[in-house]
């Protein structure tokens, strides 16, 4: 990887392509924390609100892809072709 | 009581904090007397915007070529409009990285055609999350906006 011309904010970050999927954490992290600070009575307990949200979204999109990867691979294949 | 019960209703009460959220993302929350309230809120809509130009370039906000992409992200606030503009005045000109060739992108394009592009043009994934988080911290914004116009100021009796 080349990082010698590399211009921050310019340009791509450099590599994305080979670990983009992990960035749903920090986005999930992101809106987590943007919706607690609203909504949490007290902020002495937003950075837990924030983490036990970003878990819920994480796991939910866990289990839509198990969900679409069943759909795809097991039952699409069972139906009738014609 | 619920949080959401709590915190917000339909009630219009603040208009001018809205605007302010808008303006500068949770500032809104900030002039109402929740200043750390607004520094969290904010700096998570601030932050998100920026990774996401971090993470594809500052190509991910352009209001002429993903125009339906940039309702999104303006609602983040002048951040988005900055960002276009510094987009249009650096990137896609071919200020910085120049202007290459690239295949047209109509299928029904003769085969050697081409299409002028800016060298620092974001494709693919890292451009799909890049304009995906911008968008989203639009997003929250305007549900920061609406937080704002609607949440009674700190310490008013309800």
């Amino acid at each position: 990887m080349n990082m010698v011309a590399y211009l921050p904010m310019l340009e791509p970050l450099p590599g994305v392509e080979h670990w983009w999927m992990l960035l749903i954490i920090p986005l999930s992290f992101g809106i987590a924390l943007i919706y607690k600070a609203a909504r949490v009575p007290s902020l002495d307990q937003i950075w837990r609100a924030t983490g036990v949200m970003t878990v819920q979204i994480l796991l939910s999109m866990v289990a839509i892809a198990i969900g679409f990867l069943i759909l795809v691979q097991v039952v699409v294949p069972l139906l009738p072709v014609d | 009581m619920s949080e959401s019960a709590e915190t917000a209703s339909s009630t219009i009460r603040n208009p001018r904090a809205g605007l302010l959220a808008w303006l500068l993302p949770g500032l809104g929350h900030a002039m109402l007397g929740d200043r750390r309230r607004g520094m969290l809120a904010g700096g998570g809509v601030i932050g998100l915007f920026l990774l996401g130009i971090l993470i594809g370039g500052i190509d991910v906000v352009d209001r002429r070529e993903d125009g339906l992409w940039f309702v999104a992200q303006a609602g983040a606030g002048p951040i988005a409009w900055v960002a276009d503009a510094a987009n249009a005045a650096l990137v896609a000109n071919g200020r910085f990285g120049g202007m290459i060739e690239a295949p047209h992108p109509n299928p029904m394009a003769p085969p050697d055609a081409v299409v002028m592009v800016p060298a620092f043009k974001g494709v693919a994934h890292p451009n799909e999350m890049g304009t995906l988080f911008c968008a989203m911290a639009g997003l929250m914004n305007v549900f920061l906006v609406i937080d704002a116009m609607s949440r009674r100021p700190a310490g008013a009796a309800p």
